[in-house]
């Protein structure tokens, strides 16, 4: 024990390993600092959705209860869908800055709603976020490297190496005191402000668990780097240019040529042409006799077959009719579609096992559910919900009751993923 | 030969000895030139497909049967973003921002289907473009082959030896400069020559491509000025070493992810929930065309009716119901245009603010430069967009201008069982629609946005060399 105490005497007066432990300690804290109020702002957002859409259904409400109109208000109102951040979203945001975590979906064709955005900067969301897992996958190799290319090396070029090989407890007990002495004080500085930020943002401890051993075993693969590069018995200069190298290649240049290569393999037939395809199919509804649009329609959903026949006038359940139309008859490109995303995924995470970086960044942002699968998981929950509105007014419509003030408070709401 | 080329000759001599620097220089230009090929294929295949969207849209826009003006404005147009001939080299934010975008009434859509949502994890840690080789990189690989040019020489004390033979320190210095400075154009060089082939005949381009070439020289040439520095003012080759990788991990791959945040957290911006409900929330007290009793409406309906000598919207010579629609319209686009341009400003700032950051780092400086050059920056979109909503609503006004005139009040109200064929307007009339063609930006507008980052990277190229030369002044005295 003692020992280990020495080393630490000896390794805390090198000005190189304090000056790389605070400034990695310092990078830890402003990541997770970012990272949880990126996600603040995020919640704010979503709990502000409330109050500005009580204001704009309850005009629609007004404007709709002159005529009770089932119609007219699934026409104009839209309702709001929310994805809330995940308690590990502060620690990899993942795509939640690209990809909408507020959407308002009416109950008219989906597939032309569905894929909208939201607003942001893309200049700000080019280089990619600041959190705490781009300080691991990205910063922290860099810091072992800082601290393990001379553990040897170092030695030998002072000259003391042949002294230290002969002392009792030195050689390889020694070696492993210093190793291990190093990756303890790298993980530890990576690892207790991320638990005390996890325990403040309420992550379950084996998600917490899981995110520390990932920290522990990313950093262990970098120190098994460079200690078998250590072994080639060159220069400190040498081993930290080769480490440096190394970085550059295993977390930024493999990835890129990947992504090059996983984009030209899985090739996904583009979203534009279903929302052509799909405007197609819903506008052609008028150039139809009606009568086509509702056996159409009937023969998919026969519970609603026993609505009344359309009189001359224009009725809003042939319009809503011809919009799921429209949505059904571009279903087969909506599943290939998604397919396609969820092979790219799958061939990008494929690469996660044989390439650390890429491994740990889908596995945070897996946790943490803002990744593909977690985007792809919002857009069923807001498809489910959308199924209901469609079900919610249809009722009024092919039944054709009317639709008061009070109506709209019946109208169904979006349900948050529990836990969050 | 003089002493300077001498000595650049032979710290030249000394990087081809050391095979590790060769291989990594050769794997470098590998590196540039696959970044050219997929580039170049990436963009083709993209313009490609963009084009022929663009003719299935308008395709289908000419082709639509008889119809009621309305449905038409319903049925609204996709346009998708044509790409310039210079994003091959810096694609920017094309990745990020949604090539298509669908145009309809009453409605301002956002640009969808951006490859960000498309692609795998592996998107977000960068794209291989040759921007991104030459600015991220190229100065690491410079660091390797000319951290130790100085320091080596005075860790080993030889760098006295050169001294008592005559030569003097800014001898060294330069001579060292010029062999960095020649591996350094070697490394530019390819994706230089891929630049050009990448943007075909530059013509009207010329300017921002002299930009982006001059740029990225004078970026390279910051690298070798700061490695000959550093090396220059530090005792061992270690310290060199770790010094300018740190260096490099700050400006290059830290400050560049931390100035967005700093951004987006100084100036917020407006989700589109909070739009939407404060546009229709600005549209209710500005007139609301569903409310019978709205002044504002009312006021409209009183003008139109004294404009032509009439008491009833029915003895109009022209279909109130497009009135109606063309006032309207007008109405929500103001809004539109508002909220939109307060959107913009405030992506601006941040942008400002970013590229204020930029003076600590000339990476961002860089990266600023060569997508405002390249047209793929920020400002690049909001032309698009600017461009697509001028479009639209020319369209949709249009359309209802059709309404008024070419379909009558009275067959527009009627609901008989005739009626939805009397409504209709000849098929001929889509084909007389313009469509949308996208103005590109002048070589000269493009050049003025790479303005700003082009004078911070100069500005750190100049701070850099006096350093350099008050550096010189110390090199070799005993410490």
């Amino acid at each position: 024990m003692s020992l280990v105490r020495y080393e630490l005497r000896l390794l805390l007066r090198q000005r190189l390993t304090i000056v790389a432990l605070a400034l990695l300690g310092v990078l830890t804290i402003a990541a997770l600092v970012s990272g949880m109020a990126e996600v603040a702002r995020q919640r704010a957002a979503i709990a502000a959705v409330p109050a500005a859409q009580a204001e704009d259904i309850d005009a629609v409400a007004d404007y709709v209860d002159r005529t009770k109109d089932a119609g007219s208000a699934a026409y104009y109102s839209f309702h709001p869908t929310w994805d809330a951040p995940a308690p590990l979203a502060f620690a990899a945001i993942g795509m939640r800055d690209v990809a909408p975590y507020i959407q308002r979906v009416r109950a008219l064709g989906l597939e032309a709603q569905i894929y909208d955005g939201d607003t942001f900067n893309p200049e700000l969301a080019l280089p990619g976020r600041f959190d705490f897992a781009f300080v691991l996958v990205f910063l922290s190799p860099l810091f072992v490297i800082a601290l393990f290319h001379d553990l040897v090396s170092g030695e030998r070029e002072a000259g003391r190496l042949r002294t230290l090989e002969a002392l009792p407890h030195g050689g390889r007990a020694l070696w492993r005191r210093r190793t291990s002495l190093r990756l303890a004080l790298l993980w530890a500085v990576l690892s207790i402000p991320f638990v005390v930020a996890a325990a403040i943002e309420g992550v379950s401890l084996p998600v917490i668990a899981i995110v520390v051993l990932v920290t522990a075993a990313y950093l262990l693969f970098w120190v098994a780097l460079a200690v078998l590069i250590g072994r080639l018995r060159w220069s400190s200069v040498a081993n930290a240019a080769t480490l440096a190298a190394a970085w550059l290649v295993l977390v930024l240049i493999v990835p890129t040529l990947g992504h090059v290569a996983i984009n030209a393999a899985v090739p996904v037939a583009q979203g534009a042409e279903i929302a052509l395809a799909q405007r197609e199919a819903v506008n052609h509804a008028w150039d139809v006799p009606r009568e086509n649009t509702m056996r159409r329609f009937y023969a998919n959903h026969p519970e609603w077959s026993d609505s009344a026949p359309l009189g001359p006038e224009f009725h809003y359940k042939w319009y809503l009719a011809f919009h799921q139309n429209g949505d059904e008859s571009v279903a087969k490109r909506v599943a290939a579609y998604r397919a396609g995303l969820e092979a790219r995924d799958a061939a990008g995470r494929a690469l996660g096992w044989v390439l650390p970086s890429v491994g740990v960044q889908g596995l945070l942002t897996r946790l943490a559910d803002t990744d593909l699968r977690g985007r792809l998981a919002y857009q069923d929950r807001v498809r489910d919900f959308h199924a209901r509105l469609r079900a919610f007014y249809y009722r009024y419509l092919f039944r054709d009751l009317p639709f008061g003030k009070a109506d709209f408070d019946r109208a169904p709401v979006f349900e948050d993923v529990p836990g969050r | 030969m003089s002493v300077t080329r001498l000595i650049a000759r032979d710290e030249l001599r000394l990087m081809v000895r050391n095979r590790v620097a060769v291989i990594a220089f050769a794997l470098l230009v590998l590196l540039t030139l696959v970044a050219v090929l997929s580039s170049w294929s990436h963009q083709r295949g993209n313009a490609e497909l963009r084009a022929r969207h663009q003719h299935e849209a308008e395709h289908a826009f000419d082709a639509q049967p008889d119809r009621h003006p309305h449905r038409v404005v319903h049925y609204g147009h996709f346009i998708f973003r044509p790409l310039g001939p210079l994003a091959a080299f810096d694609p920017g934010v094309d990745a990020f921002t949604g090539s298509s975008m669908f145009l309809e009434g009453h409605r301002q859509n956002t640009a969808n289907f951006g490859d960000v949502r498309q692609s795998s994890l592996l998107v977000r840690f960068g794209q291989l473009t040759p921007a991104f080789v030459l600015q991220v990189v190229a100065p690491l690989l410079l660091i390797f082959l000319g951290y130790g040019a100085l320091a080596r020489e005075t860790e080993r004390g030889t760098i006295r030896m050169l001294m008592l033979q005559g030569a003097t320190r800014g001898q060294v210095v330069r001579g060292k400069l010029m062999a960095l400075g020649a591996v350094a154009l070697l490394t530019g060089l390819p994706a230089m020559i891929g630049f050009v082939a990448l943007a075909g005949q530059p013509g009207a381009l010329a300017l921002p491509m002299a930009t982006i070439a001059i740029g990225y020289a004078a970026y390279l040439a910051l690298w070798v000025v700061l490695i000959v520095l550093v090396s220059a003012a530090v005792r061992r080759s270690r310290d060199a070493l770790l010094a300018l990788v740190a260096l490099w991990t700050v400006a290059v791959v830290l400050l560049p992810r931390v100035a967005p945040d700093v951004a987006s957290a100084a100036v917020p911006l407006q989700n589109r929930l909070q739009t939407d409900v404060a546009i229709a929330r600005d549209l209710r007290t500005m007139g609301d065309s569903h409310n019978p009793d709205d002044p504002h409406f009312a006021a409209f309906k009183r003008s139109v009716l004294d404009r032509y000598g009439v008491t009833r919207v029915e003895d109009l010579p022209v279909n109130y119901k497009g009135l109606l629609g063309l006032e309207g319209e007008r109405l929500t686009t103001t809004l539109f245009d508002r909220y939109a341009t307060a959107s913009y400003d405030a992506q601006r700032r941040q942008n400002a603010l970013v590229e204020g950051i930029g003076l600590l780092s000339p990476t961002i400086a860089l990266r600023s430069l060569s997508m405002a050059a390249a047209g793929t920056d920020f400002a690049g979109h909001r032309r698009f967009l600017e461009q697509a909503e001028a479009y639209r609503y020319a369209l949709v006004q249009r359309l209802n201008r059709m309404q008024a005139e070419d379909v009558s009040y009275a067959d527009d109200t009627a609901v008989d069982a005739g009626a939805d064929r009397r409504k209709r307007v000849s098929a001929t009339a889509w084909q007389q629609m313009p469509d949308f063609i996208y103005t590109a930006p002048s070589g000269a507008t493009l050049a003025a946005g790479a303005a700003p980052g082009l004078a911070i990277v100069i500005g750190w190229l100049a701070l850099a060399a006096v350093l350099l030369a008050l550096a010189t002044r110390r090199l070799g005295a005993r410490r």
